[in-house]
């Protein structure tokens, strides 16, 4: 393949990426559907690449950090972990790729959370005061974190729906099992202060 | 017509790739289908203003406490 058909690719595939997020706010239902069917890697690329960007930019902000390439082999082991973890709990019926496919783009929520919470770290250190800007400011960030934790429900829900194919009901045993693991290990990764809220 | 019959062929294809969602008792399932509707088509229009209520109640519910915990947040990236 020579290099002018590998940017061919690449920002196709970026446009993609880029309509997909928007489409993912409007029709979350349908789009998560097309994903579970992707074939083209070039997309898992780039949210991969814009993870580990956003790893970088944060290197600068916290406080005594791990290098950011360290922090991204740790999220990707996390990735790959929760990915198996529902894979080969529906190994059957499931391709992995498709795992792979919607749990990145999953992703999104996350990365804008924890991308401007950073910014907002910046512009509007904490801490937060009893004032009325300070009280306002704090319903705003709650009403925004949970916006954007329902929407990540709502992704990962469809991502373990479309991937697994499998009803309501075993899904919700599934994370419930995928928790029982995945909240201890998380406190491990807070205790080696590699994430203070997990990046998944 | 056959590029439209494969067109067609895919969609349905990619519309019934996941069997309904049945929860055993019928009208569980029929009100799971009613929510669940209003999350697939611009689920924000929703979300948004129920988070800002619930954010709403939950300061006047725990006041300080969520100032604290907004502060605990702004550390969490």
């Amino acid at each position: 393949m020579d290099f002018k058909t590998f940017l061919i690719d690449f920002f196709t595939a970026l446009i993609i990426v880029i309509k997909r997020f928007f489409l993912l706010i409007i029709y979350p239902y349908k789009t998560m559907r097309k994903i579970s069917l992707e074939k083209d890697y070039y997309q898992l690329l780039i949210i991969s690449v814009s993870v580990f960007l956003y790893f970088k930019f944060i290197y600068f902000l916290r406080d005594k950090p791990y290098p950011a390439t360290l922090i991204f082999i740790i999220f990707f082991a996390n990735f790959l972990l929760t990915t198996s973890f529902f894979y080969l709990l529906t190994k059957k019926q499931a391709s992995f790729s498709s795992f792979i496919f919607t749990f990145s783009y999953s992703l999104f929520p996350t990365l804008i959370w924890f991308l401007s919470t950073s910014l907002l770290y910046i512009f509007l250190p904490p801490p937060r005061t009893l004032s009325l800007l300070g009280k306002t400011f704090s319903i705003f960030f709650i009403a925004f974190s949970l916006s954007l934790l329902i929407w990540k429900l709502i992704l990962g829900y469809l991502a373990v729906r479309f991937s697994s194919k499998q009803n309501f009901l075993r899904i919700f045993y599934m994370i419930i099992l995928y928790l029982t693991w995945f909240l201890p290990y998380s406190v491990l990764l807070y205790y080696f202060r590699f994430f203070r809220i997990p990046f998944i | 017509m056959t590029e439209i019959n494969l067109r067609l062929k895919k969609k349905l294809n990619e519309v019934f790739s996941i069997e309904p969602n049945d929860l055993g008792i019928d009208f569980i399932t029929f009100y799971f289908k009613k929510i669940t509707a209003y999350f697939k088509t611009i689920p924000f229009v929703y979300v948004i203003p129920f988070t800002f209520l619930i954010s709403l109640v939950l300061y006047l519910l725990l006041g300080k406490l969520l100032i604290r915990l907004v502060t605990i947040l702004q550390y969490g990236f």
